[in-house]
């Protein structure tokens, strides 16, 4: 089925278009209304690289190299799932605009969203590196191997996108998913290696970094950014294989409960 | 006329259950887990299959609460129906009072979204962009946000951007009732211009005129069942002897 939209996408060209004018204006929303645009998009992240560094590094000493473009790196990746999934949860009743008088495939909604939300990741990834090599000290240079995150964003877009899924469509039936994700969303923020050091993380939970299906993707991240290598393949497909499960879970939930929802919100 | 199909549908029905107490949260599901809500069953639409072919006008006719706006809403493709199925060829726009719109966009962005929904690629939305504002008469508002529109402008625009960008299958639903005595004579005209012409149309009214005059066929309605479905004068016939 996936297969099938795709491809009618390429097809008619007008999809591609659209997608792409409502990313645009779900940006300007998001960024353009405030004072300060853009900037809050890297205000954030680097207000919480302030907060953990002196938990974690000043206060706990964990003694972690580099701790502040370690934390960069995995805070990105953490909130663009954050906000991707968080931020989705009542898609289908404030863009109900978009549906509630067209047969416009309900999908599109999502990765136009999402789409949106990628060009925050890019843009903070991009100070990211610009960070790591000029302002820290004693570091291995990123190399070519950057480039291996294009297909790890490309695993976390399809897992935020299959999450952003089951619960916007959860959410027409039960409406209060919103609180219920909001604790869950803490509770795996700490269970994956965002803080920690990680052979530390790996030791105190085993196989966690398997298991959590964001941590795989965080340690790849900074594997081919801060140490230059190639992404740990094994943990790599690992996670992929979560998120298409996931994104078929998702779809097949849209089909079963979002194709009511013109109806039930 | 061409014979291309439309829209077909096929053993069609669409109950909705009401229920009494609402369960829509994890906590309500889960205490009554053993306690089912008591629901009510309204048979909005029962068991009926038609077809539709490629540029007809069709007319809909039936009284308030008969299932009229629930049906084309089943055929636009915006709820599911419970059983059958229902066939689209090509894409929709659903036009009650004007379409979809967001109220945190400005009208030029509303333009270009809604325009975009009903499969209108950005250069040809820019071809019709001023067509569109013309019409609305909304020249001056053009970068403002909505929500700051009366909902006379707001109503205007809607139509004006269905009017212009049209769909492939429009559904119109009692569309005369917009705007001001001029934009109603603005919107009847448009009308009886040839907008609809090549379009494949379904027409819910309540003026006779409108569908007497346009229709090649009409359907007549009555508690959810679809009575008649044929010879525009003999449904209006039918649906005149129901109102007395």
């Amino acid at each position: 089925m996936i297969i099938a939209i795709l491809t009618d996408w390429f097809r008619r060209s007008n999809k591609s278009e659209r997608l792409w004018l409502l990313a645009k204006i779900e940006f300007k929303l998001r960024y353009y209304e405030n004072k300060l645009g853009l900037l809050w998009a890297l205000i954030k992240p680097l207000m919480d690289i302030a907060i953990y560094y002196v938990a974690f590094q000043t206060i706990m000493k964990q003694n972690i190299p580099a701790f502040a473009s370690y934390l960069f790196i995995g805070l990105i990746v953490w909130n663009f799932f954050l906000e991707s999934t968080t931020g989705t949860v009542q898609i289908l009743n404030t863009k109900k605009y978009l549906y509630e008088y067209s047969n416009m495939n309900k999908l599109e909604i999502y990765v136009s969203t999402l789409l949106s939300n990628s060009i925050g990741f890019f843009f903070n990834f991009l100070m990211f590196l610009l960070f790591y090599n000029l302002l820290e000290k004693n570091i291995t240079y990123s190399t070519i191997h950057v480039l291996w995150i294009i297909p790890l964003f490309i695993n976390l877009y399809i897992l935020a996108l299959a999450v952003s899924l089951i619960l916007s469509n959860i959410y027409v039936i039960a409406k209060d998913i919103t609180q219920v994700w909001q604790v869950f969303t803490s509770l795996l923020f700490f269970l994956s290696p965002i803080l920690y050091k990680l052979e530390k993380f790996q030791e105190s939970l085993p196989h966690f970094d398997y298991l959590n299906p964001i941590a795989g993707i965080i340690i790849n991240a900074r594997k081919v950014t801060m140490q230059g290598t190639h992404p740990d393949f094994k943990l790599f497909l690992f996670d992929f294989t979560y998120a298409i499960v996931l994104l078929m879970f998702g779809t097949f939930l849209l089909n079963k409960l979002g194709s009511k929802a013109a109806e039930k919100l | 006329m061409t014979k291309a199909l439309a829209i077909q549908a096929k053993g069609i029905s669409k109950t909705f259950h009401i229920s009494e107490d609402s369960h829509n949260t994890v906590k309500h599901r889960l205490f009554n887990l053993f306690n089912p809500p008591r629901s009510k069953k309204v048979e909005a639409i029962k068991t009926m299959d038609f077809e539709i072919y490629k540029g007809e006008c069709i007319g809909l006719l039936g009284r308030n609460g008969c299932g009229k706006s629930t049906l084309i809403r089943l055929l636009a493709g915006v709820y599911p129906c419970d059983t059958g199925s229902i066939n689209i060829y090509g894409n929709t726009l659903l036009m009650n009072l004007g379409v979809g719109m967001s109220h945190q966009l400005t009208a030029r962005e509303n333009i270009y979204v809604s325009a975009s929904v009903l499969g209108l690629k950005i250069k040809e939305i820019d071809n019709i962009f001023d067509q569109i504002v013309d019409f609305a008469e909304l020249r001056d508002f053009v970068d403002t946000k909505i929500k700051y529109f009366s909902s006379g402008m707001v109503a205007r625009l809607g139509f004006s951007i269905a009017v212009n960008a049209g769909a492939d299958i429009m559904f119109l639903d009692e569309i005369f009732a917009v705007g001001d005595m001029r934009f109603q004579e603005k919107a009847i005209k448009v009308f009886e211009s040839s907008w609809i012409e090549g379009k494949t149309v379904i027409l819910v009214s309540h003026g006779m005129e409108v569908v007497k005059k346009y229709c090649n066929r009409t359907a007549f309605m009555k508690n959810g069942s679809l009575v008649y479905f044929g010879d525009t004068e003999k449904a209006i016939q039918m649906y005149v002897d129901d109102n007395h």
